[in-house]
């Protein structure tokens, strides 16, 4: 799969998660640039991402992703 | 030993000073042997000998393993068994009571004459903090976080470094490992900022929190006699003697650390200045809330149970409100957690957990209807006043959690409540209320002595939000800068309070 495309499907997952048709996910975005992106909504986010590409994090990940891009590479390293 | 000990700052000088002085490479071995001295100080029994093998080892061979066989069902398995002897000897040696509590309450309800007798043991120091910190451990090797620590003698240090015994901070071993046995130089700016730190800690505790100590001491004490106003004092008195009493006791452990050259997390980021609860805890026992989240909450979360859970409260309630109920239901559990970790009582439990669930829950649910409101009212929320409003609101619900947290029962915490708006016209009798003055455990000098050091440190809190104060006060000239270090080592020395009705042993965190 394409980053082009794992992008356009987190897009999805983003604006789902957190109700916002706006977001557009960068490498760069982090928690600090999406308001309801807090510790509650991780989670919810990453069981989101998950189930949207048939993978899975490990915990150290799941506390550790620094960034979008970080979260995409983990992915493209799965599927 | 406590923090502000003489014996603990003489074992501090000794030991810091044989660190410098022997061969860098032996250096990790003088802070192993200290901190059994400290681990071990009056308590050197072979019942505490054992208590701590029985979470040394199994910890030092199962985090060795774990590593081996790494990401095996196996590896599950001898983590699950570490966690579980680690619990054991916790539960056993501290919450026991708790489970005595409760059988008694059950027999008291249904009329059986038996009770139960409360059992105590004799716990080594900082259980409560070396046992999580081992649980850690174990969980990041599972994880592939860290590697395991091979050497058990070095293994041991991890698990005993003496600072952080009293009163935290909860540190990972991954973030310590190479300073703890890394070697150091010392380090001029090292010594300074670690000696200022040491002594702004020991300002906290002995000048406030000892002095407010006396005063909600002696109105708790009799709440027959201290009424309305006073109660109402020594509840809003409470939260800063705790919190300088306990961030004071990291100041000294960071203090300490930094002189030797081991960087500890932070625990407290100004948790007065937040404008909600959430934001609060945010703030405040940082690295135990870090814990509690890596540990427990995103785990919970994201099992398999929760993940149905939320799948289903979806279908039923819809996607907004659905989401929201495997959440709540975690931080029941996490909040009712805390207040356990807090002590083996049921003021804890209500007081530093269940209290603080229900207040998050209304503020996450209170939260967007209140926005709502204040756009619709054209009501500007990041205005000075408003914030200020949320500061105190904040402020005071924290006042109110702490009357369970600071009460010897829950039937003592509800006379306390009961107390606080009751005798009012008290007030109007000036022979009762002058009387009373005379006797709220300050005399005129520790007052107003109260008062100065309190303004103290609003000013520097002010100044700690620009960024960081020492850097700023090592930047002035040479004169201003010593002056400022004397004066906050003389307040100390003089104004401490080292007098009758101060126990140096009541060390709030310490007990936990």
């Amino acid at each position: 799969m394409e980053k082009e495309e794992i992008y356009e499907r987190l897009n999805k997952v983003f604006r789902d998660i957190f109700d916002d048709e706006s977001i557009v996910v960068k490498p760069e975005t982090t928690s600090s640039d999406i308001e309801d992106w807090d510790s509650l909504e991780h989670i919810n986010l990453v069981v989101a991402v998950e189930q949207e590409f048939g993978m899975k994090f490990n915990m150290n990940e799941v506390t550790t992703m620094k960034n979008v891009g970080e979260m995409v590479d983990i992915i493209m390293s799965r599927i | 030993m406590t923090l502000t000990s003489l014996v603990f700052a003489l074992f501090c000088v000794i030991a810091l000073i044989i660190y410098f002085i022997v061969p860098k490479k032996f250096q990790w071995i003088v802070l192993l042997i200290s901190s059994l001295i400290f681990l071990f100080y009056g308590n050197f029994h072979i019942s505490t000998i054992i208590q701590a093998l029985v979470v040394l080892l199994p910890t030092y061979f199962l985090g060795k393993e774990i590593e081996k066989i790494f990401n095996t069902k196996k590896s599950r398995n001898l983590l699950i068994i570490g966690i579980a002897i680690i619990l054991a000897q916790l539960i056993y040696l501290k919450y026991i009571n708790l489970f005595v509590a409760t059988a008694n309450h059950i027999c008291n309800l249904f009329k059986i004459q038996y009770q139960f007798e409360f059992i105590y043991r004799n716990s080594l120091i900082g259980i409560s903090y070396y046992s999580l910190i081992m649980i850690s451990y174990l969980v990041d090797i599972y994880r592939g976080t860290c590697k395991s620590e091979k050497n058990i003698f070095k293994f041991a240090l991890f698990m005993s470094y003496f600072p952080i015994l009293t009163s935290g901070p909860f540190v990972r071993y991954g973030n310590i490992k190479e300073d703890l046995y890394g070697e150091h130089k010392l380090n001029y700016k090292n010594l300074c900022y670690g000696l200022v730190r040491v002594f702004w800690g020991l300002f906290k505790i002995l000048v406030i929190s000892q002095r407010i100590g006396m005063f909600v001491d002696t109105i708790y004490g009799d709440l027959n006699t201290y009424t309305f106003i006073f109660i109402i004092m020594a509840v809003l008195l409470f939260p800063l003697q705790l919190y300088t009493n306990f961030s004071g006791s990291i100041d000294v452990i960071i203090g300490i650390s930094e002189i030797i050259g081991i960087k500890l997390p932070e625990n407290f980021t100004l948790p007065f200045f937040s404008r909600t609860l959430t934001e609060f805890w945010r703030n405040w026992h940082i690295t135990l809330g870090a814990w509690l989240r890596d540990y427990i909450f995103y785990p919970l979360l994201k099992s398999n149970a929760m993940q149905k859970l939320n799948k289903k409260s979806k279908e039923i309630f819809g996607k907004k409100i659905g989401k929201k109920i495997p959440l709540y239901l975690s931080m029941l559990v996490m909040w009712t957690l805390i207040g356990i970790w807090h002590g083996g009582a049921y003021t804890y439990i209500i007081g530093s957990g269940l209290l603080q669930f229900v207040i998050m829950f209304f503020e996450d649910i209170l939260g967007p209807i209140s926005k709502k409101i204040n756009n619709k009212l054209g009501i500007d929320t990041e205005v000075f006043s408003y914030k200020l409003y949320q500061v105190i609101r904040t402020y005071l619900l924290f006042a109110f959690t702490m009357i369970f947290f600071r009460a010897t029962s829950v039937s003592n915490a509800i006379d306390i409540i009961k107390h606080l708006f009751t005798n009012i016209q008290s007030l109007f009798n000036l022979n009762l209320m002058f009387n009373l003055i005379n006797n709220i455990g300050l005399d005129i000098f520790d007052a107003g002595m109260l008062i100065i050091s309190l303004l103290v440190l609003f000013i520097v809190q002010l100044l700690q939000r620009k960024g960081n104060i020492r850097d700023k006060l090592f930047k002035q000239n040479i004169v201003f800068r010593w002056g400022v270090i004397y004066t906050l080592i003389f307040a100390v020395i003089i104004f401490g309070c080292y007098g009758v009705g101060y126990d140096p042993a009541a060390f709030i965190y310490r007990q936990f």
